[in-house]
């Protein structure tokens, strides 16, 4: 991140500084879910729905970092850019399909939706290294 | 696209970044023009040719021709 910051243009700075600012609240919200018994007492309450809700809050801002980021930038970056999340977002839904069906028919163990976020992003630092080129 | 950007750049001795700056794109996207990995837009190309004084054919080959 240290690299992309020092080489990066003021589009990609930029976009780093919103993705902190949108990644740090979503993930501090999950590790506090995941470690904690902090929410505990709104589960099955209507404050339940308000902590969905602040959890899926910065992942619409990050689509918004990713939006300003391509409008920001040059036509090499924006195309990059769209080829890395269309496949990163392709392989995340296509393997949330294969789960999903698997649990409905083949008895595989459920896992929770929100996890797809977390594995877009799986996917989109794997595919980014590969996407260099535009055409 | 096959291009003599590279060549042009350098006969001028711009960097990247200088010839980035010119044309307003990034470094990164001179270095995909000048590996063929980016095929510019037309507007682009018009830039180019515009930085370099010369026709859009004398920089990008054209592949229907």
């Amino acid at each position: 991140m240290l690299s992309a910051w020092k080489g990066g243009t003021p589009a990609h700075k930029r976009y780093l500084v919103r993705t902190m600012a949108f990644m740090v609240p979503y993930v501090a919200i999950c590790i506090a879910m995941m470690t904690t018994d902090a929410f505990d007492e709104v589960m099955d309450k209507p404050a339940g729905w308000v902590l969905a809700a602040a959890v899926a809050a910065p992942v619409i801002g990050q689509i918004w970092a990713t939006l300003s980021l391509m409008r920001e930038s040059d036509e090499f970056v924006r195309a990059v850019t769209a080829k890395q999340f269309i496949l990163a977002a392709g392989g995340a839904m296509a393997v949330a399909v294969f789960w999903g069906f698997g649990e409905s028919f083949a008895g595989a163990q459920h896992l929770p939706a929100w996890l797809i976020y977390p594995l877009f992003w799986a996917a989109y630092g794997v595919v980014s290294p590969f996407i260099r080129a535009s055409n | 696209m096959k291009n003599r950007l590279k060549l042009l750049r350098v006969e001028r001795g711009w960097t990247q970044e200088q010839l980035g700056q010119a044309l307003g794109v990034s470094r990164q996207a001179v270095i995909a023009l000048e590996t063929e990995r980016h095929d510019p837009s037309l507007d682009l190309a018009y830039r180019i040719a515009a930085t370099f004084g010369r026709p859009v054919e004398d920089i990008f080959e054209n592949p229907h021709a």
